[in-house]
């Protein structure tokens, strides 16, 4: 079951770390092959887990559909396994990984050969355009801006390394600029959060909600966050 | 035949599900439907208990998959409603005892049989939701007006979704119109502006609920049923697709005048 050094990976692999199980899934193999492989490893009764164990799901620049994540999920589950997280470098999967209920990491494509830029000036991701309702308990971490055309409800989770946007009522946890942009900006048509994060501050929405509803913006100024109309914040920048 | 399958759920327990069950069971059976009632809660079962029918059990779920009797030997028929029928969960074994696939199969074949398959599903987001979510064609979720119950619905709101579970519908389970008048609870409207799914009914509070279920009688068949046993009804009424408007929540005048002085305090 070993992979020789210098070839391209032709296994699915569980490794096990403190946070999880990790599931390595290969870029090159066939789909039927993956399955066949993860059914295999599974049926075996591996003694890496224990019944509830979390699986966090690594798929690189592969792509999966909903259907393949929702078979990767049953056949987790069908061991008592439970599937926390996909980490993905494509977009379509992190988008049919975050439609399918799951949380989601989006990673950024390894570096090209000619990369020389220093790690201070690295690009962000593309924005993840995603419309869905983000409900209880799902996570979205994307290295650039989001944008959600739903609710962000309470007990859901975003964190982006750009921008955040939410066409909806953002009522959860969401985290902009979290590689440490001061600059970045977090939007919603109605800003109820239960916290709000830019870079590394941290601010707890007001317990009295405002008069009336408006779409409003969080930015950083002075060092602390600050919340305003969109409107007038439009204005004065 | 080819009924439908319904998984009762909703994250949070004790916020009625198992009354739910039984009562919406109950009703759907007073309208001549033929209804069974499978109890997933496997190591905790209480569902033959609310329907008073604990003493009738002989086998379980866990023999029929185990082969050692057939479907039709473990259903416990009622004596009251002849359409309704338990398919009782096991009490010696926990829920790892069966997998989603047995589940999938059991239903399959009790679709065949009944006009409704009601699962009453375990709390939790662990094996024994996932097994009584399985074969499930739409889902119940019940939640109460509290901020707790409504995350865990709306995380199970989530799981449904990405389980493939058709569009789950909405019971408010023991509202109380006083306080969400005062804004000391949620409001249906509250809580529907958070979940956004499809309202089923909304069953207000009523200590007769627990005293009827006490007894094993599930409140809808009382002769004039309280409002929240008519709220049960309703709800029946609405799976069978009638249209049913909601029910209006009279407030007792003397809370009303109260509430609207403290609103006129408090400023709300």
């Amino acid at each position: 079951m070993q992979t020789l050094p210098n070839s391209l990976p032709t296994q699915v692999t569980f490794k096990g770390t403190l946070e999880g199980l990790r599931l390595l899934i290969p870029v090159a193999l066939p789909w039927e092959e993956v399955a066949l492989q993860l059914q295999h490893r599974l049926n075996a009764g591996e003694r890496l887990w224990q019944g509830g164990a979390v699986v966090i799901l690594e798929v690189g620049e592969r792509l999966l559909d909903g259907l393949q994540l929702r078979a990767v999920t049953e056949m987790l589950a069908a061991q008592q396994l439970h599937l926390r997280r996909v980490c993905t470098v494509r977009r379509q999967t992190a988008v049919a990984a975050a439609v399918a209920g799951l949380s989601v990491e989006q990673q950024e494509a390894p570096p090209e050969e000619n990369s020389d830029k220093p790690p201070a000036l690295r690009e962000q991701a593309e924005p993840l355009y995603l419309q869905t309702t983000l409900r209880s308990g799902m996570s979205l971490v994307h290295p650039g801006t989001v944008i959600v055309v739903g609710d962000v409800n309470p007990g859901a989770e975003i964190v982006a390394d750009g921008d955040i946007l939410v066409w909806g009522t953002l009522r959860g946890v969401a985290h902009a600029g979290a590689h440490g942009n001061t600059r970045a900006l977090i939007f919603a048509l109605r800003l109820r959060p239960i916290q709000l994060r830019i870079a590394d501050r941290v601010a707890r929405a007001s317990d009295e909600p405002p008069a009336a509803p408006q779409p409003e913006v969080a930015y950083i100024q002075d060092n602390t966050i600050h919340i305003a109309i969109t409107t007038e914040f439009a204005r004065r920048w | 035949m080819s009924g439908k399958v319904i998984v009762i759920t909703s994250g949070k327990g004790g916020v009625g599900k198992t009354t739910s069950s039984a009562n919406l069971g109950m009703a759907l059976a007073s309208r001549g439907k033929s209804v069974v009632l499978i109890d997933a809660d496997f190591g905790l079962r209480n569902l033959d208990l609310l329907l008073g029918l604990e003493n009738r059990v002989v086998y379980t779920i866990l023999e029929v998959l185990d082969g050692e009797c057939r479907l039709e030997q473990a259903l416990v028929r009622d004596k009251r409603q002849p359409g309704l029928a338990l398919l009782p969960a096991v009490q010696r074994r926990d829920k790892s005892a069966v997998t989603p696939e047995q589940m999938q199969e059991l239903t399959g074949r009790l679709a065949e049989m009944f006009n409704y398959v009601l699962i009453d599903c375990p709390a939790g987001i662990e094996q024994g939701f996932r097994n009584a979510i399985s074969g499930a064609h739409t889902a119940i979720v019940v939640t109460t007006p509290e901020v707790s119950a409504v995350r865990d619905a709306d995380r199970v709101i989530g799981l449904l979704g990405a389980a493939g579970v058709g569009e789950p519908r909405l019971v408010i389970n023991r509202y109380r119109p006083q306080l969400a008048q005062t804004n000391d609870l949620m409001s249906v409207d509250d809580v529907l502006e958070i979940l956004a799914v499809k309202l089923l009914g909304v069953v207000p509070e009523d200590e007769q609920v627990i005293t009827t279920t006490n007894r094993g009688e599930p409140i809808v068949l009382a002769a004039s049923p309280p409002p929240a046993g008519q709220a049960f009804i309703n709800i029946a009424r609405r799976l069978e697709g009638e249209d049913v408007p909601l029910m209006e929540f009279k407030l007792p005048a003397g809370n009303g005048f109260i509430a609207r002085l403290r609103a006129l305090f408090t400023g709300r």
